[in-house]
């Protein structure tokens, strides 16, 4: 120190102090740099949309891509759209996720001999590519997904230019092959009937989950929902009826749960319409075929005979006969995933029949001949066929898109080890998946965000996919990587491709339109042929009805069930659908079993001990989920887990590389097809025993019981007609209707009373299904972080609306406060209501007057807001909430849970939020603003509807609507005051005055009530 | 009760207080001098273990909140329980220095200086964990009513400003106290001593000469100080009560909490009391000033309280049957059955019931009984307040979102740091400043003499 003179202490002083200076500023730079040339059209700070189609399943939605300064943030539904109607699935929500995914290939990419990729220019791979097609000989074929009509026809003439012999196959996993073959064998037709249950006011579902993944989810829940409505007189007829061995989703919000035993919902359609058939004769009303013939082929199956051998009771199958042949408008949906057997093309048949027999054809089940021609997935065993000639050599060059087969096809089918036979293998993937990583070439294509294509999914549909975003990566579309490859193997194989680029292909695929309106609307969408009423056919009676055989290794039947969220698992690496919680179990970022609580007993498990599932075609170890809502023989298991590729799909971001996420259900499943050649799910069954490990359930909610809180109400449809209010008569010394459940707006404590706005929402629990796209749109919109499976564990997941699922008013007995979650499921029975939670903004918030630095405040329009910047984090908000959705930034999340490149698709509008602060819904207030500056533009006040908040946008059922409530004539307060009597505040007792009003489910019981169908 | 035994007392008095060295100083000044290899062990300790909880904070504060155990709903942890429990322990200082004073409870006199710097460092204790529990530290003085060009202000609707300023208050006040009662017994001090310390206390003790205008005046500020800090013992506990009776949570929600927490925090005050002086008075050597009179009346305290604080406990129970709210039963219920059953019986064991042995005058007056009675009764303190907090929390009016905490590693260092930081403080105060007030214990050996004397004549 002797040495330190007075120069270099300053020197020291100044460096130390300079350090500290730029140690304080922010580490993440982010640079602002103004555009040199304007783009047109793009005013910062202004969203512009792009209509597009979602191609995450065959549904084919409409989009509208919104982009900010030329990127996308956030996908809504096309309105105009006919499939979807504005509406979005969380799948569709999520997929934006995938142009931005961390796991991205940015470039082709060439398997060294060593097996590890390198990364090799466009130039090369595709000489490469066309150096071995052409050295195949014609041994090429293809495996892909949907590709829609243009790229489609592209794919086949550019496999047919390059000699392939057995070409392409398009390759679904739920393929739902039995639809067109049960049309062919019940109508003669070859048609897959398209199902319209618009105004549909008896619909029985044979486990077709028609509400979750089953061939157009969105279009069917908008359907059922709005058939249901109860303020419509043909409202209070509908029924939603489900048959199946497990509380699902759909039977959640069924009228009535039929749990019958699984591989009977043939024989019980037939019972069913074996009553409907007399019904409808004695009627004097057609019956759908020849009488005499439907006498022949339902003649074996009298209600009793069958209600020993389904489990239903005979009565039952007797009531719902009569009422099915009473309906206007029924519809029987067939079997989806969960309940396609070895027999599925028989029972999907039986269903038609029904179908046929209550003239349902041609109204609700439509089998227009023009459908005909649409692509259809082919057949499991096409595909089957396929490996064996990989298997066998036959095959040189493998071409893969879209597809993930190791995943989604059972090991048995030994499709990994004929990948292994094929010797070259070239994967279109723009991200990694089991299938891609096994390739020799990788020639990413863009994601559909940046991608032209159409997609045609039913007859009068041509929806038009159209890029919103410059390609972030160096990738290429595929239909282009085609058109190169072609024309690189020389000008023999190019004369028979067609000039110019992919685009232009589109271009001219559409040329017979007016492109530019297409462009703008999304498509072309004209009126749906619907086909006529095709009467049964002779051949019908050649089809053998019986139940199915199944694999038999134990006596539990394993159900492999689609998630609704992660689908056949190509949404497993997206974060917001492993983050959100499944609907029914609540259970996230897992896999779990569903037993009942008497297999569980029998098998000495409870929630969380892991039992080995065993058939005789693999072995899988998970966690027991005991529950009330499933039949003893059943052990399900949700399909969509086990990936052992992808930063969110598996464990490879935790340093747990290459471990899978869960467990994959299809490892147990034999390859197996029904009579006519469709994949066959339930297929085996499987010995199950307790392994004495334990794990932790990753399980969002502890309850099912609410208590008698008055959070979900409900109010049966007799109460409603005989004018009384929702639920709880007994509860307020029976003063039915007359009782105050919620408090009408008042001015002086819920909004500054020269305000012309107070905003509020209406959350109709009757429309809800539980489907839970608004906690993803929500997610998206406010740049929600997802936190991950430890975290979720421990209670950090951060979702400004969740969806909370309670069995009825609940039980207030004390119980035991075990740390068991508690069930109060039963075979049967379908009280189940979902219910929406995001901040309710309060009239008088319990969370405002608690915060010390006045972070939380109350808007002058009613709105509850949240300063980020003023919150020091004492978290009493929270505490004091009683709505608790309230979250608190335990960390930095900006880095961790957006990775690079996802940081580009946060949404400009909205802050995100820094570490330890709290945050929670705002009612999208970015969006109010935005429609505040439209209106102040325009000149006028904000209209109603012109604010749309991300949850109500993407609502498949219109459960969501937001407004005004100062505003007597706006929607929210119309839907309000024209339901009086379903109306309540949640939690109303604590007089909080929140802007959300509820509107409570309609129990309405298995018929009308009004009844007397006999 | 007993008078102190006057043998002991007797001794100490000389008729004319010449010498600067009496036995008194001697005595009391004794404990202030050299250091054992016990006390440098048990400072290491505690100081090793505050730069423990300091790393952990660092961390926490670099890493976020979420290293603590902290699970939706339950948002409030361990570091508010222990920032509760230290305020709590705060109380018998003042108590025993303004209430007992004005009350003119003499036998108070050999505890106060004790009780008092046990208020200070405890207080000093808990504000820490205001820091260390909001999610911004940095932006903690958000806090403070400062006027600023923003045109910001805080929200005094807030409980939470209320404690701010109850806590600045009242750590004010206590500072204030425990010095000005300090200035007689520093200048004895620095009458004896030499070096670094002859500077220290010349500078403290302000000149002090023990003229009778000066007992004058500081016997005035005592009494005034004594004033002004008796509301504040009910005030201060009061305020942390309504940190949580001001909420809707249910379990926290009642009107019984100011008075239950301000007895609370006397029972546990006096706790600490004991278990901090029972060894000092061992090792020390002071059985002749700190009595087991002290002691036994410091247990009448103990068992008062615990008789209320078992009263509050019935009280809340009888309340949340009564209202008939199923969410308050709900929460109580599962306070007792539920998944912190332990918790919650511990603090009923604790504070409830093993008390009730002090109506037992021979366990009144065995010290090894009191002293491992009060370390239950602090253990049972702290599980009062982690009952309150976390049962309340984790089951609220959404059963969708419960949700059970268990404190983390992360926390539990923090916590255990802070008791490391109060021992280390009073290790410290221990070999600084004199522990028991040798200007009030002469005080009562004249007030003695001269009673003797009345009695003679």
């Amino acid at each position: 120190m002797a040495e330190l003179d007075r120069r270099d202490f300053l020197k020291l002083v100044s460096v130390s102090a300079g350090g500290a200076a730029a140690a304080g500023c922010s580490d993440h730079v982010e640079k602002l740099i103004p555009y040199v040339v304007q783009p047109e059209e793009i005013i910062p700070g202004k969203a512009i949309q792009y209509a597009s189609t979602c191609l995450e399943c065959p549904a084919a939605c409409g989009l509208h891509v919104r982009t900010r300064e030329g990127r996308p943030i956030k996908l809504e539904g096309n309105p105009e759209h006919p499939v979807n109607r504005g509406a979005l699935c969380a799948l569709g929500q999520a997929s934006i996720g995938r142009t931005y995914h961390p796991d991205r290939y940015a470039k082709p990419r060439l398997r060294g001999a060593g097996g590890a990729y390198e990364e090799i220019g466009w130039d090369k791979a595709t000489a490469l590519l066309a150096e071995k097609l052409g050295a195949a000989g014609g041994r090429v074929r293809a495996l892909t997904g949907e590709l829609g009509p243009t790229l489609g026809s592209l794919f086949d003439r550019f496999l047919a230019a390059a000699g392939s012999s057995g070409g392409r196959l398009h390759y679904e996993p739920f393929g739902y092959e039995a639809l067109r073959e049960a049309s062919r064998a019940v109508f003669g037709a070859g048609v897959r009937p398209i199902f319209d249950l618009e105004g549909a006011d008896f619909v029985i579902d044979f486990g077709a989950d028609s509400l979750e993944t089953w061939l157009s989810p969105v279009e069917h829940a908008r359907q059922i929902e709005s058939a249901r409505e109860v303020t419509s007189a043909e409202g209070r007829e509908a029924r939603l009826i489900y048959v199946g061995p497990r509380l699902s989703m759909t039977a959640g919000n069924a009228d009535e749960w039929l749990p019958a035993k699984p591989g009977s919902e043939g024989i019980l359609a037939l019972a069913i319409a074996r009553v409907a058939f007399d019904a409808v004769r004695s009627a004097g009303r057609p019956v759908g075929g020849d009488p005499g013939l439907l006498e022949g082929i339902l003649a074996g199956f009298d209600a009793e005979s069958v209600a020993s051998r389904s489990g239903v009771p005979a009565e039952t199958i007797l009531r719902i006969g009569r009422a099915i042949a009473q309906a206007k408008r029924p519809a029987a949906l067939p079997p989806g995933v969960a309940l396609t057997s070895r027999r599925a093309t028989a029972t999907t048949a039986a269903v038609l029949i029904l179908d046929a027999v209550v003239g349902a054809i041609g109204t609700t089940v439509l089998l227009p001949a023009e459908a005909a021609a649409a692509p259809e997935p082919a057949s499991f065993r096409e595909i089957l066929k396929l490996v064996d000639a990989m298997a066998s050599g036959q095959v040189a060059v493998l071409m893969l898109g879209g597809v993930n087969p190791v995943h989604s096809l059972p090991p048995g089918a030994g499709f990994a080890d004929a990948l292994a036979k094929v010797d070259f293998v070239v994967s279109f993937a723009s991200l990694p998946d089991e299938t891609s990583e096994r390739a020799h070439l990788i020639l990413p294509d863009h994601t559909p965000l940046e991608s032209w294509g159409d997609a045609a999914p039913q007859p009068g549909v041509r929806s038009l996919v159209q890029p919103s975003v410059r390609p972030l990566f160096d990738t290429q579309a595929l239909g282009d990587s085609l058109l190169q490859v072609g024309r690189a193997m020389g000008d023999s194989v190019a004369a028979q491709l067609p000039a110019g680029s992919f685009r232009s292909l589109v271009e001219a695929a559409w040329s017979g339109t007016d492109f530019r309106a297409a462009l703008i609307r999304g498509g072309v969408f004209e009126a749906a042929p619907r086909g006529g009423a095709l009467p049964v056919a002779a051949s019908a009676a050649r089809i053998e009805f019986k139940l199915p055989q199944f694999e038999e290794a134990g006596p539990y039947l394993v159900l492999p069930v689609p998630s609704p969220l992660l689908h056949d698992g190509r949404g497993a690496n997206l974060s917001w659908l492993q983050e959100t919680p499944d609907p029914v179990t609540k259970v996230a970022w897992q896999s779990w079993a569903e037993i009942s609580h008497e297999t569980a007993k029998a098998l000495g498990v409870e929630r969380g001990d892991v039992v080995a599932v065993e058939t005789g075609f693999g072995r899988l170890e998970l966690p027991a989920l005991p529950r009330g809502g499933i039949r003893d023989e059943v052990i399900a298991i949700a399909i969509g887990q086990g990936h052992t590729v992808g930063h969110y799909a598996s464990h490879d971001a935790e340093g747990r590389a290459g471990e899978a996420r869960g467990v994959n259900v299809i490892a147990l499943l034999p390859p197996l097809t029904d009579e006519s050649g469709g994949r066959a799910w339930l297929t085996a069954r499987a010995k199950v025993t307790a392994t004495g490990a334990h794990a932790r359930i990753a399980q969002l909610q502890f309850t099912d019981n609410q208590r008698k809180r008055q959070l979900a109400e409900s109010v049966s449809l007799a109460a409603l007609a005989a004018g009384d209010g929702a639920a709880h008569g007994e509860a307020h010394g029976g003063e039915h209707g007359s009782h105050e459940i919620r408090r009408p707006y008042d001015p002086v404590n819920d909004a500054v009373p020269e305000s012309p706005y107070r905003w509020g929402m209406a959350i109709d629990l009757d429309r809800c299904t539980g489907c839970s796209a608004c906690v993803v749109a929500c997610s998206i919109e406010n740049n929600v972080p997802q936190v991950g499976e430890e975290w979720v564990l421990r209670g950090r997941q951060m979702p400004w609306i969740r969806i909370e699922r309670y069995l009825g008013d609940g039980e207030a007995d004390l119980e035991n406060g075990r740390r068991r979650p508690e069930d109060r499921e039963k075979l049967g029975d379908v009280d189940v209501r979902h219910s929406p939670m995001m901040c309710q903004h309060c009239g008088a918030a319990p969370c405002e007057p608690v915060c010390p630095v006045l972070a939380t405040y109350h808007t002058p329009e009613g709105l509850n807001g949240m300063i980020y910047n003023r919150c020091i984090g004492t978290r009493y908000c929270s505490n004091n909430c009683p709505y608790k959705v309230r979250r608190f930034n335990f960390f930095d999340y900006q880095i961790e849970s957006w990775p690079e490149p996802m940081r580009l698709m946060l949404n400009p509008d909205v802050t995100v939020r820094g570490q330890g602060v709290m945050e929670k819904c705002t009612y999208c207030v970015q969006r109010i603003e935005t429609a505040r500056q439209d209106a102040k533009n325009a000149g006028h006040p904000i209209a109603d509807g012109a604010i749309t908040p991300a949850c109500v946008q993407t609502c498949p059922t219109h459960a969501l609507q937001f407004g005004n409530l100062k505003d007597p004539q706006s929607g929210v307060n119309q839907r309000i005051e024209g339901n009086p009597k379903r109306a309540y505040h949640a939690l109303h007792v604590l007089n909080t005055r929140p802007g959300s009003t509820y509107l409570a489910k309609v129990s309405r019981g298995a018929e009308p009530e009004e009844g007397g169908h006999s | 009760m007993t008078p102190p035994p006057a043998e002991s007392v007797a001794a100490m008095i000389r008729p004319v207080p010449r010498a600067p060295d009496s036995k008194v100083n001697r005595d009391l000044l004794a404990v202030m001098e050299g250091a054992s290899l016990g006390y440098w062990a048990l400072l290491g300790l505690s100081v090793a273990f505050v730069g423990l909880a300091g790393g952990i904070w660092i961390y926490q504060v670099y890493k976020g909140l979420g290293i603590a155990g902290y699970i939706h709903p339950v948002f409030w942890g361990a570091y508010i329980v222990t920032f509760v429990f230290w305020v709590g322990i705060a109380h018998a200082g003042t108590l025993i220095s303004a209430i007992l004073f004005l009350f003119r409870a003499k036998w108070r006199n050999a505890i106060n200086r004790s009780a008092e710097a046990m208020t200070v460092i405890a207080v000093l204790t808990a504000a820490q964990f205001l820091g260390i529990h909001v999610g911004r530290i940095w932006k903690s003085y958000f806090i403070l009513p400062y006027p600023n060009q923003r045109g910001l202000w805080v929200n005094f609707k807030s409980p939470l400003l209320w404690d701010t300023f109850a806590i600045t208050t009242y750590a004010t006040t206590s500072i204030v106290f425990l010095y000005v009662g300090l200035i007689p017994d520093l200048a004895i001090a620095r009458d004896r001593a030499v070096g670094w310390r002859k500077l220290l206390y010349s500078v403290l003790s302000l000149g002090w000469q023990g003229t009778s205008r000066q007992w004058k005046s500081h016997n005035r500020s005592v009494l005034h100080l004594s004033g002004l800090a008796t509301p504040l013992v009910l005030s201060v506990h009061s305020v942390v009560s309504w940190d949580f009776a001001v909420s809707i949570v249910p379990g926290w929600h009642a009107t019984i909490f100011a008075p239950y927490f301000v007895a609370g925090a006397i029972f546990s005050g006096f706790a600490m009391v004991l278990t901090m002086m029972i060894p000092v008075r061992r090792i020390y050597g002071l059985e002749g000033y700190i009595t087991n009179y002290h002691f036994e009346n410091m247990s009448r305290f103990i068992l008062l309280t615990s008789i209320i604080v078992a009263y509050a406990y019935g009280a809340e129970y009888f309340m949340a049957w009564y209202s008939g709210v199923e969410s308050e039963q709900t929460a109580f219920y599962r306070r007792a059955f539920g998944p912190y059953w332990i918790s919650t019986w511990t603090m009923i064991l604790c504070n409830g019931v093993f008390p009730q042995l002090l109506w037992f005058k021979k366990l009144r007056t065995n010290v090894p009984f009191l002293f491992v009675l009060s370390v239950l009764i602090n253990i049972g303190m702290w599980f009062e307040r982690y009952v309150i907090i976390i049962t309340g929390l984790s089951s609220e009016y959404d059963p969708a979102a419960w949700g059970i905490y268990t404190p983390s590693w992360y926390e539990l260092g923090i916590v255990a740091g802070s008791f490391a930081f109060f021992a280390h403080l009073f290790l410290i105060f221990l070999k600084i400043f004199p522990v028991v007030a040798i200007a009030e214990v002469k005080e009562i050996a004249i007030h003695e003499r001269s009673h003797a004397h009345a009695g003679e004549h």
